[in-house]
């Protein structure tokens, strides 16, 4: 089992602070904030290792988020969270460098096998 | 639509703005036929019956017309042919019988050679007798013993004095058969005044003259007096020395007739003596003309029945009717046809028309309950990952607490909550997966890998419910040019609602061929229980399913039917309960640009 340094970002304040809750008592060191901004601001200090981001949010769209974090560091992984249920949204994320995506509810099981392997790819880098 | 006139709206009625059942549809569509029927009808019947009718009266006035001139021709020639026979009769007594000759004649002898000589020219001469200026008969020869009579007082007589000529009507008197006279006066030298010469001629002679000049075209000639007593047998209208039977022989002319033959026969002379008049005989029509002879006391009588009972009239009556007849009936004939024709027509374009209303508005159906599922989904998504991400975290604090009361109990209902939540996830990603409008990305595709992909996909599945999957591809069908995405999409979904439908133990097939230039097809059959047909009718409807509660969203076959659509392509689904299903997908080979 992997510790990688996570941050969530979600505009959905309840969702992303027990998923956040949740993967601390896995042992993560997680941080979790709730819009675009917030997250991208608190990048530099925290450098997280991989980043599980929701792709709508009011203040900005999870892809200009996703941009922004493969500009501030390249090697940070992205795991997308979408309540769309579409694959397009998702697809178009992983073409723009997100590792994976994964559709709401999301069961905490899957997540942290795509924890995993963004980790061991990270490694793997 | 123009607005068709009230009277028009009542024999064809426009189509009702009410939805109407089915009963009166069909009675809409009878009224429309027969109120076609009826205009049709009209529009052929009335031109036809107004030609009849003029062709009739102008058949009926020519014939009028030609008949009457016939008539008057006939009178015409009749006329002068009679007149000339007795003034031939005429000159022949004055001939013999001049001034100077009656010294001569006075002798019975030479009266007698006289006679004798005429009779070999005229047969119809009986007696001959010589009358002095007294009136007294000077010498007789004939058959009868008629000695110094004295004429002094007869009217006859004195006209034959006054006029120099006397011509009697027909008459029997004592000689017991009928005959007339012809008298002639001659002056006697030195004012003694006149004689005559009076010869009685057998009225044999003029009914033989009257015989010969009677033609076919006249049913009667005769001749009467002015009093209206035959002078001739007529053959039908009396008898010798009778009162014509011919009605109202006296009466004045038919003024229209009359008219009608001064318009046209201008050169007959006697047109303006002539009476002419159309009477009924004995229940017959019967035309008849008479006109008086000159220095006669007779006038002739041409009668004739009416052209009514001419054949050439009947004749014209029986093709008129016929072709009039036949008319009207081919005109029927072929306005059923007709109007027929056009109704069938009107009520297979109006089903038509509702069937693509049907079609089109399942589209438009399925996008606008499409929008309104992804919203919902979408916002039931987040609360949905709430309750997920909580549950989750009570079962993790959970795990990590010692063992107490009723913790067993707390966990199985944690683990129905997030099995509800799986539940509800599945339903909220179908529907967002229903709505999903997508561009239709397209490239070449050959739909046997597809379908050779799908069923990898599938085949474990399958194989643990022993259900063997079969191929039946047609190698050579045409790669088409479609969403690579969305036909393995339709693919499985339909080839899992076989799979579905069988349970266990059964057999798939999918099979590809080419239906034409420029469309394949790919049909998915399945041995299952087959779906019985109320079924059929709502299965490609949202939210219909068959499934028991909780296993079947009833939005796969939409989405399918939706895809389809999108792709230009067409789903038709054949079955029979107890037999199993087929689904029948049609695909173009190109996209069309609309698409």
């Amino acid at each position: 089992m992997t510790n990688a340094k996570l941050l969530i970002i979600d505009d959905e304040v309840e969702f992303a602070s027990t998923l956040c809750q949740r993967l601390q008592l896995r042992g993560f060191d997680a941080t979790d904030m709730h819009s675009g901004g917030e997250g991208l601001a608190i990048l530099s200090t925290i450098e997280p290792e991989i980043v599980i981001l929701d792709l709508k949010m009011p203040d900005m769209s999870g892809l200009d988020v996703l941009e922004e974090i493969k500009n501030h560091n390249q090697s940070i992984e992205v795991i997308i969270l979408t309540g769309h249920g579409s694959a397009e949204s998702g697809i178009e994320a992983m073409e723009k460098g997100a590792f994976d995506y994964l559709m709401k509810p999301v069961d905490l099981k899957e997540l942290l096998e795509k924890i995993n392997s963004a980790d061991e790819k990270r490694n793997k880098a | 639509m123009n607005e068709q006139p009230i009277w028009l709206s009542k024999i064809l009625p426009p189509p009702s703005d009410n939805i109407l059942s089915g009963a009166d549809i069909d009675k809409g569509y009878k009224n429309f036929s027969r109120g076609l029927r009826f205009i049709l009808t009209g529009l052929v019947f009335v031109p036809l019956l107004f030609i009849s009718i003029l062709s009739y009266d102008q058949v009926r006035e020519l014939l009028q017309t030609e008949e009457l001139d016939q008539l008057v021709l006939h009178l015409e020639q009749a006329t002068s042919a009679i007149e000339k026979f007795v003034s031939e009769l005429q000159s022949v007594i004055k001939f013999v019988a001049p001034d100077g000759r009656y010294q001569e004649l006075r002798d019975p002898k030479k009266l007698e050679s006289l006679f004798v000589r005429l009779q070999s020219e005229y047969p119809g001469f009986a007696d001959i007798e010589v009358i002095d200026n007294k009136g007294m008969q000077e010498s007789y020869f004939g058959p009868y013993q008629l000695k110094e009579h004295n004429y002094s007082d007869q009217t006859w007589y004195k006209e034959v004095l006054l006029n120099g000529v006397y011509i009697s009507s027909v008459f029997s008197g004592f000689r017991n058969f009928p005959h007339f006279v012809i008298a002639v006066s001659r002056k006697l030298p030195q004012q003694q005044g006149n004689w005559v010469l009076r010869v009685t001629i057998d009225g044999q002679t003029l009914q033989d003259f009257v015989d010969t000049i009677s033609t076919t075209y006249a049913d009667d000639i005769f001749l009467v007096d002015l009093n209206c007593f035959a002078q001739t047998t007529p053959q039908k209208y009396g008898k010798i020395g009778e009162k014509c039977l011919l009605p109202d022989l006296a009466d004045k002319t038919d003024k229209r007739l009359k008219e009608k033959i001064l318009e046209r026969k201008k050169s007959f002379q006697k047109a303006a003596v002539m009476r002419i008049l159309q009477k009924s005989f004995h229940g017959q029509q019967i035309i008849y003309a008479v006109v008086p002879l000159s220095n006669t006391p007779w006038q002739v009588v041409l009668v004739k029945e009416q052209y009514l009972y001419a054949d050439s009239w009947r004749e014209f009556k029986i093709r008129l009717t016929t072709i009039f007849l036949t008319c009207i009936l081919t005109a029927i004939y072929v306005i059923l046809g007709i109007s027929n024709a056009i109704t069938d027509h009107l009520r297979e374009s109006d089903k038509k028309r509702e069937q693509f209303l049907i079609e089109a508005e399942q589209p438009n159906k399925l996008a606008s309950i499409g929008r309104l599922a992804a919203g919902v989904a979408h916002e039931i998504n987040n609360p949905l990952a709430v309750i997920n991400q909580k549950t989750g975290l009570v079962q993790d604090f959970l795990e990590m607490s010692d063992d107490f009361t009723h913790k067993k109990l707390i966990e199985e209902t944690l683990d129905g909550i997030q099995n509800n939540v799986g539940r509800c996830k599945k339903i909220t990603h179908r529907l967002l997966g229903f709505a999903r409008q997508a561009e239709v990305k397209t490239e070449e595709i050959d739909i046997n890998d597809i379908v050779r992909e799908v069923v990898d996909f599938l085949a474990k599945e399958a194989s643990y419910n022993q259900i063997k999957i079969d191929f039946d591809l047609d190698e050579h069908v045409s790669t088409i040019v479609s969403d690579r995405g969305q036909l393995q999409q339709i693919l499985i979904n339909i080839t899992n609602n076989a799979i579905d439908a069988i349970g266990s133990n059964g057999q798939v097939t999918l099979s590809s061929r080419q239906v034409d230039q420029d469309n394949i097809q790919i049909r998915i059959t399945d041995d299952g229980p087959g779906i019985p047909p109320e079924v059929q009718q709502r299965i490609f409807d949202p939210f219909f399913t068959t499934k028991e509660t909780g296993k079947g969203t009833g939005l796969g076959l939409s989405i399918v039917y939706g895809l389809i659509k999108k792709l230009g392509g067409n789903i038709n689904v054949i079955s029979e309960v107890g037999t199993g299903t087929a689904f029948e997908i049609t695909l173009p080979v190109k996209q069309s640009e609309q698409q």
